[in-house]
């Protein structure tokens, strides 16, 4: 007993400290709560994958009522913008090369008669592939209007008793039916901010104690390296969740992302990949002892393997198999399941429990590691 | 005796990679003593202090410091020792009363026992006045005093001290003696290095370093005694630069080195005939000549110790 009171005596010290050199150094809490929000609104509103407006040029060789109305319900839309009517679908080339169109639209001479005889009339669009996302999605959204367009056809030919589709396909999109990419975006972008935030966070302490020479100090106390550990990461570890109440507000209210499964889930896997990338911070201090060098293997550490392997942006399963199996160990990856989960998908434990599993075994690894890697001697 | 004695030193040696910083040392300190460690910087003087505080661990030999040996039980040393390191290692940007809490619950202290503790060091190190002060804002001599007190919180009946006077005014340096010399007084075993002759003084006794060997110890009488017998002299006047020479052979004078504008030279008792010394100066060119007695500095002590040590070296080439 009067063991543990003298280590949670120690603990309480260390933590007290280190929340009055938080108080002291505003610009650690500026970092800790206000770039994750800032970041948050940049991103939220900077990175998007809605296309409005793609450029569009129109070549109509028919002429007609009929390829009026097909232009009209390209434009109609505001996922296509008409910027320029052509003669030959030559004339496009150059606006093309400068990138003034990005599509164009080929309707055929005898588009209405073909149209009115019910025969099969392949009307012709180019995209401009350069930004694959963008002309995926164009592409996307003018096979939908063309179907679209057939329906109509067929009901009118059918002189308004609809019969049933005669042919064409039915897509439902599920937990984010307008596609918006905020919604995708923003629970990666928490786990990317918090990820970054966490581990520079304490990946400047330890090596702060260092260079003042205040851990020398600290050594010939008898302090242990798990107290110095707990005293360093608790402060920031509260830090830290204010800061995912804070993200997810500003998710919630500024991006509409909702919040459909279980928030304990929510929390206790924010309270987990806090736990670990803190700890990954301290073990980055831990090693290095420099605050330079520390700050730069945090941006490493964190900021790469959260952007590009961990299913933020790009999907994993398109990536190669090295990579794949390289992803698994990148905690950001569960933690974005998990928000996902929870906020898109409406899912609990029973949807989640084993990337809780692995958040937990993660920040268990970290705390270990740097505890084990804490020489408390000098040199 | 590791009863008797609450430090006691036995073959202690340190090796970084080839180098051997501190080799194969003994020694002991009593209790209450005052025990001044002097030496040139890199001599070993840290490293060994380090090792008595259980922050490095030693390549040979041992130490019995309050009872716990150094290699097998650090733990045991710290708890029992205060330690204030060579640069200055509290937090600057904190309270000085927050920095005395936050070593006081590193040690593990807390309650009302301890706010009348932190209460105690604050008027032993003059500081109630300042106890809300921001640290970094404290000159350099309040500094240290401050880093005593958090060194002396836990009541530790030995406390190492490392340079702690380094880079300080001369009047904060006497003050701070003076706490030194109380602490003694009250039965705490003092270590402390030093580069400061002047101060090495003050200790009861003083081990000097060269290159990582203990190659005197005694009290500052004692060394002088043996290191630097005879009386020394020092001269003033005109013309006196390049006279060494002059009288460095003559019988009787065993050091003659320049010092300042003049010279000191160090005569043996009964031996040495002044008549002799100021002719032969005379003869060198000097003028205006006035000898005066003064007495023996441990300065003289340890330039002598380097100069034997230095002789010793270049004889085993």
């Amino acid at each position: 007993m009067r063991k543990l009171y003298r280590f949670l005596v120690r603990v309480g010290a260390l933590a007290s400290k280190e929340t009055i050199h938080i108080r002291r150094d505003v610009r650690t809490l500026y970092m800790a709560l206000g770039l994750p929000v800032v970041l948050l609104l940049l991103f939220g509103f900077g990175v998007s994958f809605d296309i409005d407006s793609i450029p569009l040029a129109v070549v109509d060789h028919d002429r007609t009522r009929a390829s009026l109305e097909l232009r009209r319900t390209f434009v109609a839309s505001d996922d296509f913008r008409l910027v320029a009517l052509l003669d030959d679908a030559e004339d496009a080339e150059p606006l093309f090369q400068r990138g003034r169109v990005m599509a164009l639209l080929v309707i055929p001479p005898g588009y209405e008669r073909a149209v009115a005889h019910g025969e099969t009339v392949t009307v012709q669009l180019v995209l401009d592939g350069t930004d694959a996302n963008t002309a995926n999605m164009a592409r996307g959204k003018a096979e939908g209007m063309a179907l679209g367009v057939n329906l109509e056809i067929v009901r009118a030919a059918t002189s308004g008793v609809v019969a049933g589709a005669p042919l064409g396909a039915s897509i439902w999109t599920r937990f984010n039916p307008e596609g918006r990419s905020a919604l995708f975006l923003v629970p990666g972008l928490i786990a990317y901010i918090l990820a970054i935030v966490a581990v520079l966070l304490t990946s400047l302490t330890v090596a702060r104690e260092w260079e003042r020479g205040s851990m020398e100090q600290l050594f010939a106390t008898p302090v242990g390296r798990l107290e110095i550990i707990l005293g360093k990461l608790l402060p920031y570890l509260c830090i830290g969740l204010v800061a995912v109440l804070m993200v997810l507000t500003v998710g919630a209210w500024v991006f509409d992302v909702p919040v459909r499964g279980d928030l304990t889930v929510l929390a206790i896997g924010s309270f987990l990949f806090l736990i670990g990338m803190l700890g990954l911070g301290l073990l980055i201090s831990v090693l290095t002892r420099n605050q330079l060098v520390a700050t730069q293997a945090a941006f490493l550490s964190s900021m790469l393997p959260t952007l590009l392997l961990s299913n933020f942006i790009f999907p994993v399963e398109n990536m190669p198999t090295i990579l794949q199996w390289l992803s698994r160990i990148i905690p950001a990856r569960y933690y974005i399941e998990v928000l996902r989960g929870v906020l898109l998908r409406g899912n609990g434990y029973a949807e989640l429990w084993p990337d809780l599993l692995v958040l937990l075994g993660f920040s268990a690894l970290m705390i270990t590691v740097s505890a084990a890697r804490f020489t408390r001697r000098l040199a | 005796m590791s009863g008797e004695h609450p430090i006691v030193v036995t073959s202690l040696t340190k090796r970084f990679g080839a180098f051997t910083a501190v080799d194969s040392v003994d020694f002991h300190v009593e209790k209450g003593e005052i025990f001044g460690y002097l030496g040139a910087n890199g001599a070993g003087k840290s490293t060994t202090i380090r090792m008595l505080c259980g922050l490095l661990a030693p390549s040979g030999g041992d130490a019995v410091v309050n009872g716990h040996r150094i290699s097998r039980d650090p733990e045991g040393v710290k708890s029992s020792i205060g330690y204030m390191s060579q640069r200055f290692s509290l937090y600057l940007d904190l309270p000085v009363e927050f920095n005395l809490d936050f070593f006081g619950g590193a040690y593990g202290l807390r309650g009302a026992a301890f706010r009348s503790r932190k209460q105690e060091i604050l008027e032993l190190t003059g500081l109630v006045d300042r106890r809300h002060s921001t640290t970094g804002t404290l000159p350099g001599g309040l500094r240290q005093r401050l880093a005593l007190g958090a060194a002396l919180l836990h009541r530790p009946r030995i406390v190492f001290l490392d340079e702690p006077t380094a880079g300080v005014d001369p009047a904060s340096r006497r003050d701070f003696w003076r706490l030194i010399r109380d602490l003694s007084e009250g039965g705490t075993t003092v270590f402390v290095t030093t580069h400061y002759m002047d101060e090495a003084e003050f200790c009861h006794r003083v081990g000097l370093m060269v290159a990582g060997r203990l190659v005197a110890l005694d009290t500052p009488a004692g060394l002088k005694a043996q290191f630097v017998p005879g009386h020394m002299l020092s001269v003033t006047g005109r013309d006196l630069a390049g006279t060494t020479t002059a009288v460095r052979g003559l019988p009787g004078v065993l050091a003659a080195e320049v010092f300042g504008a003049g010279l000191r030279l160090r005569l043996a008792e009964g031996e040495a005939d002044p008549g002799a010394v100021r002719a032969a100066l005379e003869a060198a060119g000097a003028r205006e000549l006035r000898f005066e007695p003064v007495p023996a500095t441990l300065e003289d002590v340890f330039l002598a110790v380097v100069a034997g040590h230095e002789r010793h070296q270049k004889d085993a080439e």
